[in-house]
This record gives structure tokens, C-alpha cells and sequence, in this order.
């Protein structure tokens, strides 16, 4: 293998091969591939070969020792180790040529030679002197070298590709991630929170919306796109749910007004007469015209202004907890109030 | 606190064109939020239901779905474990647990939870990842064997290619798909990746807008096209397409932040690197080796060490780091060890067949040769895209040296003059550097300029001896006896006292020769005088005489 170290030996690629070994100090000279890649592409990051030769061939012409120049030093891939014998030995004469070449000028354009001034035309005295010059030997100093190396750039990230080691769907149907579209979630993702919220609202089950986690905001100051996002999610949840109150467009009695009393007479007639129920002989409309009457609701060209007042009217009755304790306390031994009466013929209403 | 701020909000009726509107009263269905990718709102959707009891067999594995493809490997783990735990559970579940470990980077339990489920292609492929992270060459090639000539397998196949670098391998296989399946769209976006890695940037870029035509907000084809535009112009270009991905993206998105916050800080030049890489190191490959580069760059050498000493190299750039910490740190230390290891890293990625035409390849193999002072080679490479680098104070100070090194002094000298940065021009390789070379090239004042600007070290005693010797050399006998009448001061050692007679005799040889002017003279027995030697009054004697003889004043 001695003859063979000598050559580049280029390790081909295999199936899993890019783990590498540093060459130890005993192997013979390779190129390893850390990498493989194939030729053939337009490849703008790569120089072409053509660069390189021919700066350097400039270079060369300037240089008193071309002969030195292998031109197999030119071939990038050239296979070298200091370790091989052969090769050791050959590196370190190059290192040494070029240390000579350096060091003691050989010979030096320029230096100085005492027998450019032989011919001055001076006493004997002073040419004895001039011997004082060659006496001395100026010392060859050896000057360090010191490479500083090429940082890279920063490394930007890229991600690995999708392996699919990924879990399918639990009913078994194809999803088709990483295929038609990346595996990725999209951008546009919901708030949780105002999501939780819709369905809340459209479950009518409100008491949940207390159980709810309520995101924070990080930096809020730094983020006013979060915030107006939120608001005006919010703001579209509230317009979607039916508004707190209805502006009539005719006059109507506010509901303390339609809450007051009846008259002692009619409250006494009630305890004998019962109010017409759904029962009766009449359409809707008629029925709807004789109920609103007599809770003083007043009736315009349509009737459903006046339902809603009605309605109201109900639920006002049925959520006041002063109504709700008089009708439980007293619902065994006194004949109805009016208010009971009334909530209780509106429920007859509402369910006809 | 948000809550209350917002209520009083009810507005107007401003026109809102917003689809929102439109769901106004519809609650979405889960297979619209997953055809959409929403996996948030499905999440909040199964939740919902888990909540009001309206539970559906397997919400718990709906809810792992989702969270899985979401990202949010904790909250799926969450659910799988739960449901291994379940009495009658599913062993399909295994296989996806396993997954998720996977994705968590816990190998071990991913594999322990990977040989509980029963067998199937699924399983295989996560096994075959997994001897891939263990680097079990056995178990790879087996499972590997398993591997059919089916979609996702041949996928997971090519993944494996890519993450050791072969891509001329996945993108063959990726390119064999396409040909039947057109409609597979986002294997376009694995092609432009492999691209990528390859450099061929703009090919990457062509076959990436096949998929942003389509999808135009896609976090990762977007990240893979700010890091196109990095490659190919400068950091700005690559910051804004990563802001415009951040400016679209809803708040509760949280896919791929610590990518994107990673990448800001590369397009940034390192800007926020402390902050932001330290807790990304080994969650983000390149983390490691960016907070590598930062250290470099700040010149704290024992820091990057540190950082990257244990780490095994497998990419090219990982050698090239490996090189350059240890090319650094050898030379600070003076360590022979070192600098090998360098040496043999730089040899190692500049003499393979992928790098060898690269920059970054052919600048480890001017390392190399750097290194083993062979500096007609240094040459050759650097020269070969030296284009690249004209105003880098790095690439000029290594070329200059390499010049000088290779005795053209007229070119090193015009090099080193080129090199901006105030460090490197107190470095005392430079200093010494040029001085040599302004003396070879007959400017030996403005190398006793240099020395006079030093304050006094034992470095400028070594350029004081340099200048003395050099100069002597040259002949330039004016500065060479400035400088050993400064030595001799220093130290009154006979040799000074030498250096500087044979000087000062050499400037009278010029006097006469007609190469300086009289005047000089009066200045050489000015510095004679100054030492107590008898020798000093026979040459200023002789000297004397001849100023007579010529009537030079002295």
C-alpha cells in the first residue's frame, strides 16, 4: 500500500458512508468525502477550476523560482499526508525550499554587495574601515506566521425533511400531509379563547365560559396587532349574539310601568274569572290583541314589537327574586297575585 | 384583565367583509378545521365537546392528532400516554407515542414504545430513523430491507438520505414520485431543500415557487426562501421574507418559532446571539454551531472550544468549525496538537469531491497549506477566489503574509495596507511583516515609523532587531545604525556595538559612494560618540579627516 498512498485514492461513495475518520496516523494518504454530491449542475456557489489556474499562473510569472511549481499542485484533490512516509518527506523539503527561499533571499533583489563599492576611489585608511562592514553578519531573523483562520458565516436554518414517522389519522382515512401540502399547521390558526367562547355561545350552556383558560399576552405593548386582533374578535362575538334591547319604533310603557299593580277590583275579579287560555275560540292574532290588552302593552300595525315587550315583560317576572320568593312562599294559601298570574299566563302564551 | 377591556367595544355597524362573519352562528366542523390546518381550533373544538360531554369515542386520540401535527409534541404525548394507560387500548396507539417521542428527541423511550405496537410500515420506518439516530449500521440495513416500494417508505428513505447528506440521492427519488404524482405539491418543497444544501440556491428557489404559488403562507417553504435570499444577497433580503411570514401569521401560532427566532438572529449577523441560541443548543442543529461562530467573531476562542469540543463533525461544515476552533486555540496556546487536528480537518473537507470547488472548501485548503507553511500553495488557493474577499481583513492578512512568505514583498506590502481593523494592525505578525517588506521594497523609514508608534515591549525590541538586521542586509545602513544604537542602549551587548559600527562605517561608504547625503555624517559621529568604546575615536578620526579633506561640516 507504500506505492498506493502516494496516489489519490478517492473512497466512493456508499449507502451510508459519511461518517468519517480522521486519518490516523499510520493509514496511507486518501481523500475522504465527507459528503457526496454529483456533478453536472450549474452550480453558482462553485468557482470553476479556470479561476484558479489562471490567477495563479499570473502569480508564477513574477516569481523568480517557476521551475519549483509542480503543476500537480495545482489539481485540488491532490492526495498528501504528512503521516506516510514518502509523502512526510517530501512536504517537509517543500517547506524547507520555501523556507530557504525566504529566509536568505536567494540571493535577495537588492541587498547589499560589497563589491558594488570596491571601485570607490579612497585611501588605504579608509578602504580598511570599510572592512568594519563585512565584519559584521546581520542575523537572518525568523518571523512568525500566524494564519487567522475564515470564520464562516452565521448558518442559517433549514429544518430536516418530513421522514413520515407520523401518526394517521385515528379514523384511518388518509390525510394527505406531507404529500398535496407540507405537514405543517397553516398560519392562520384560531384564538383558542375566542373559539371557546363561540362555541359556548352557540351551546347556550354559559356557566362554561367560567372554566375557561384566559390566555395573557407577553409584551402587549410591542404587540398591538395581538390586541386589536382580540378586540375585534371579541367585538364581532358580541355582534353576533341578538342585542341586549330593541329600540321600539312606536311609544311603549317601560316595564316597572307594565309591572305595577292591577286596580284592587280587578285583582278581585281575577280570583273568580280566569284569564282566557290558548284554548279559546279565536286566531292567534285576536288572542294576541286580547293578552297585550290587557297587560296594557299597546299594539301598532305589526305585533312584534308589542311580543317582545311581552316577552320581556315575562322574563323580567321570572328572573326577579322578589316575584319568584312571593310566589313559593304564598302559593299554597293565597289565591295568585297578579304577578304570578300574569308569569303564568305568558307561559300558557309561550307555549301556544 | 383583556376581557373587561373589550366589552364596552360594541360598535357600530361597521361593514365587516370577515369570514368570521359567516360563521357567525355555524360552530366549524372538525373536518373543515383540519382540512385548513387550523389544528388549534380543532384542538379547542375536541376540547369543547370533551367538556360538555359530548365526547365522541377516541377525542383523546383526535386531540394527539391534532397536537402532533400542531407541533406540540408535550400536549400529544400527553394524550397518547393517557391512552396507553387506558385498560382496552388500542396497541396501534403504541406506534404513535412512539412517534411523538421521536419528535421530543427521546430515542430510547421512542423505541421501547415503538416495539409495543404491532407491526406495520409505520413502525419500520420509525425504527429505521431510530438505528439512524443510534447509528446501528446493522439495524439500519434491516430495517431498511423492510422498506417497500411505497410512497411513504420510499419518503422516510430519502429523509435518511438527506440527513447524511446524500442528496443527489433524495432528490432522485423525490423526482421519480413527481413523475407519477404530480399532485404531490410539497415534495417540490423536499426537492428545492435538497437544492439547497447543494448551493445551488437558485435552482432551489425555482422549484420552491411551484409550492408558494399555492400556498403562499407556508412557514417552512417561506424559511427555506429567507435562507435562499441570505445565500444569494445579504441578510436584509432574508429578514424581510421572514417578516412578512411573521406579520401574516395569527398570534396563537407557534409552529416553528425558535426556527424563525433562530434564523433572525444568523440574518441579523449574530444580533441577540447570547439570548437566543444558548437554549436552542441541540434543538436546533445549527444553534451549537452559530453560537460557535459568534465566539469566533468576538475573538473568545475558549468559549467556542468549549462549545464544540465534544461534538462529533458529520457535515462539512461541522469539520470546517472544528478546524477553525482548533487553528485558533493551537495558535493562541501555541500547540502543536492542535494545530494538526486543524490541519487534518482542513485537508480532510477541502480535498473532498464536494467541497473542493467551493469557497469554503478551497479556503481550508489554503488553511491547510497555511498551516504546513507551504505558502506557494497558500497561494494558489487563495488566489482562486480572492475576487471574493478584496476588502476582508481576514482574507488579506493571511495573503499578505503568504506574499511576503513567498518574497513578493512589493505585493505583501500593498496587502497588508489593505487591512482596516486597528487589532490587527498592532498584531505584532503584521507589524513585523511589513517592516520586512517596506525594507525589502527600500522604504526602511516608514519601517522606523513603525517602531517609533510602539510603545516599548519585547515585541518592539524585536522589531528594533528586525529593522537593524534587515536593514544591514539591504545596505540601508542609515536606520539599520538607528536601530542598534537603540539595542545597545537597551543592552549593552558587543554585538550591538558591532551591528551598529559596521553601520555606521556602511553610511560613510554611501557618503563617498554618493548615495547619502554629506550632511549625514555629522549624525554618524553623533551616534559613534554615544558608545564608550575605543574603537570609536580611530574610526571618527578617519572620519574626520576626510570631512576635512572635503570640507563637510560636522
Amino acid at each position: 500500500t507504500d506505492s498506493e498512498g502516494l496516489q489519490t485514492k478517492i473512497v466512493e461513495n456508499q449507502t451510508y458512508d459519511e461518517r468519517l475518520e480522521i486519518n490516523d496516523s499510520e493509514e496511507a494518504a486518501s481523500i475522504y468525502t465527507p459528503t457526496s454530491r454529483h456533478e453536472g449542475l450549474s452550480h453558482s456557489a462553485h468557482i470553476p477550476n479556470k479561476t484558479m489556474a489562471d490567477n495563479s499562473s499570473d502569480e508564477y510569472e513574477e516569481e523568480n523560482n517557476k521551475e519549483k511549481k509542480k503543476t500537480s499542485k495545482l489539481t485540488p484533490q491532490r492526495g498528501f499526508s504528512e503521516n506516510d512516509d514518502d509523502d512526510d518527506d517530501s512536504s517537509e523539503t517543500d517547506s524547507d525550499e520555501d523556507d530557504d527561499d525566504e529566509e536568505h533571499g536567494a540571493p535577495l533583489e537588492g541587498a547589499y554587495d560589497p563589491a558594488d563599492y570596491e571601485h570607490l576611489p579612497v585611501s588605504a585608511e579608509i578602504k580598511e574601515l570599510f572592512q568594519y562592514i563585512s565584519r559584521y553578519t546581520p542575523q537572518l531573523i525568523d518571523l512568525d506566521h500566524k494564519l487567522k483562520p475564515f470564520i464562516p458565516d452565521f448558518i442559517p436554518a433549514v429544518g430536516d425533511i418530513d421522514a413520515f414517522l407520523k401518526v394517521p389519522r385515528p379514523d384511518g382515512k388518509p390525510d394527505n400531509l406531507g404529500l398535496l401540502v407540507l405537514d405543517e399547521p397553516s398560519t392562520k390558526q384560531s384564538d383558542p379563547t375566542v373559539l371557546s367562547l363561540w362555541l359556548t355561545e352557540n351551546s347556550k350552556q354559559h356557566n362554561l365560559t367560567q372554566h375557561m383558560k384566559v390566555k395573557s399576552l407577553e409584551d402587549a405593548e410591542k404587540n398591538p396587532k395581538a390586541i386589536d386582533t382580540w378586540i375585534e374578535s371579541i367585538s364581532e362575538l358580541h355582534r353576533s349574539k341578538p342585542p341586549a334591547t330593541v329600540h321600539y319604533t312606536r311609544p311603549m310603557p317601560d316595564i316597572d310601568t307594565l309591572m305595577q299593580e292591577w286596580s284592587p277590583e280587578f285583582e278581585e275579579l281575577l280570583g273568580k274569572v280566569s284569564l282566557p287560555t290558548a284554548e279559546i275560540d279565536c286566531s292567534l292574532a285576536e288572542y294576541i290583541d286580547m293578552i297585550c290588552a290587557i297587560l296594557d302593552i299597546p299594539i301598532y300595525k305589526s305585533r312584534i314589537q308589542s311580543l317582545h315587550l311581552l316577552f320581556s315583560l315575562y322574563s323580567e317576572f321570572k328572573n326577579s327574586q322578589h316575584f319568584k320568593a312571593l310566589a313559593e312562599g304564598k302559593k299554597a294559601f293565597t289565591p295568585p297575585s297578579n304577578a304570578t298570574s300574569q308569569a303564568g299566563d305568558a307561559e300558557t302564551l309561550a307555549f301556544s | 384583565m383583556m376581557l373587561s377591556r373589550a366589552k364596552p367595544a360594541v360598535g357600530g355597524d361597521l361593514p365587516q367583509a370577515d369570514k368570521r362573519k359567516k360563521k357567525g352562528r355555524k360552530i366549524p366542523k372538525l373536518e373543515e378545521l383540519l382540512s385548513q390546518r387550523d389544528f388549534t381550533g380543532a384542538i379547542t373544538l375536541l376540547e369543547f365537546k370533551r367538556h360538555v360531554g359530548e365526547q365522541e369515542e377516541d377525542t383523546n386520540l383526535w386531540i394527539g392528532y391534532c397536537a402532533f401535527h400542531l407541533g406540540d409534541y408535550k400536549r400529544a404525548l400527553e394524550e397518547y400516554e393517557n391512552a396507553t394507560k387506558e385498560e382496552n387500548c388500542n396497541p396501534e396507539v403504541w406506534v404513535n407515542l412512539a412517534c411523538t417521542y421521536f419528535f421530543l428527541g427521546m430515542y430510547k423511550q421512542a423505541e421501547a414504545a415503538g416495539f409495543k405496537a404491532p407491526k406495520s410500515r409505520l413502525q419500520n420506518r420509525l425504527l429505521f430513523h431510530l438505528a439512524h439516530k443510534f447509528n446501528d449500521e446493522k439495524k439500519l440495513m434491516n430495517f431498511h430491507q423492510n422498506l417497500q416500494d411505497i410512497t411513504e417508505d420510499q419518503l422516510s428513505l430519502a429523509s435518511i438520505h438527506y440527513m447524511r447528506s446524500h442528496y443527489q440521492e433524495a432528490i432522485d427519488i423525490y423526482k421519480r414520485i413527481l413523475l407519477d404524482n404530480r399532485e404531490y405539491l410539497a415534495l417540490n418543497v423536499y426537492v428545492a431543500l435538497c437544492y439547497y444544501k447543494l448551493d445551488y440556491y437558485d435552482v432551489s428557489q425555482e422549484v420552491l415557487a411551484v409550492y408558494l404559488q399555492q400556498i403562499p403562507d407556508s412557514t417552512i417553504a417561506l424559511n427555506l426562501k429567507a435562507c435562499n435570499h441570505f445565500r444569494l444577497y445579504n441578510g436584509k433580503a432574508a429578514e424581510a421574507e421572514l417578516k412578512s411570514l411573521m406579520d401574516n401569521a395569527s398570534s396563537s401560532f407557534e409552529f416553528a418559532k425558535e426556527l424563525i427566532k433562530h434564523n433572525l438572529v444568523v440574518f441579523r449577523g449574530g444580533e441577540g446571539a447570547l439570548q437566543v441560541l444558548p437554549p436552542l443548543v441541540d434543538v436546533i442543529p445549527e444553534a451549537r454551531l452559530n453560537l460557535v461562530i459568534y465566539y469566533l467573531r468576538q475573538d473568545d476562542v475558549q468559549e467556542a472550544y468549549n462549545l464544540i469540543k465534544d461534538l462529533e463533525p458529520t457535515t462539512p461544515q461541522e469539520y470546517i468549525l472544528k478546524g477553525v476552533v482548533n487553528a485558533a486555540l493551537g495558535q493562541e496556546m501555541g500547540s502543536r496538537d492542535h494545530m494538526k487536528i486543524a490541519q487534518q480537518f482542513f485537508q480532510l473537507v477541502g480535498g473532498s469531491a464536494s467541497e473542493c470547488d467551493t469557497i469554503p472548501g478551497r479556503q481550508c485548503m489554503a488553511s491547510c497549506f497555511f498551516l504546513l507553511k507551504q505558502f506557494d500553495d497558500v497561494l494558489i488557493y487563495l488566489n482562486s477566489f480572492k475576487s471574493y474577499f478584496y476588502n476582508d481583513d481576514i482574507f488579506n492578512f493571511n495573503y499578505a503574509q503568504a506574499k511576503a512568505a513567498t518574497g513578493n514583498t512589493s505585493e505583501g506590502e500593498e496587502v497588508f495596507l489593505l487591512i482596516q481593523s486597528e487589532k490587527m494592525k498592532n498584531d505584532y505578525i503584521y507589524l513585523s511583516w511589513l517592516a520586512r517588506c517596506y525594507i525589502i521594497n527600500k522604504k526602511p523609514r516608514l519601517a522606523w515609523e513603525l517602531y517609533l508608534k510602539m510603545e516599548t515591549s519585547g515585541e518592539s525590541f524585536s522589531l528594533l532587531q528586525l529593522i537593524a538586521n534587515d536593514c544591514y542586509k539591504m545596505g540601508q545602513f542609515y536606520y539599520s545604525a538607528k536601530a542598534f544604537d537603540v539595542l545597545e542602549r537597551l543592552d549593552p551587548n558587543p554585538e550591538y556595538w558591532e551591528g551598529k559600527r559596521g553601520a555606521c562605517v556602511g553610511i560613510f561608504q554611501m557618503i563617498l559612494a554618493g548615495r547619502e547625503p554629506k550632511e549625514t555624517l555629522r549624525e554618524v559621529l553623533h551616534l559613534l560618540r554615544s558608545t564608550g568604546n575605543t574603537q570609536v575615536e580611530y574610526i571618527i578620526r578617519i572620519m574626520k579627516k576626510w570631512a576635512k579633506e572635503n570640507r563637510v561640516p560636522v
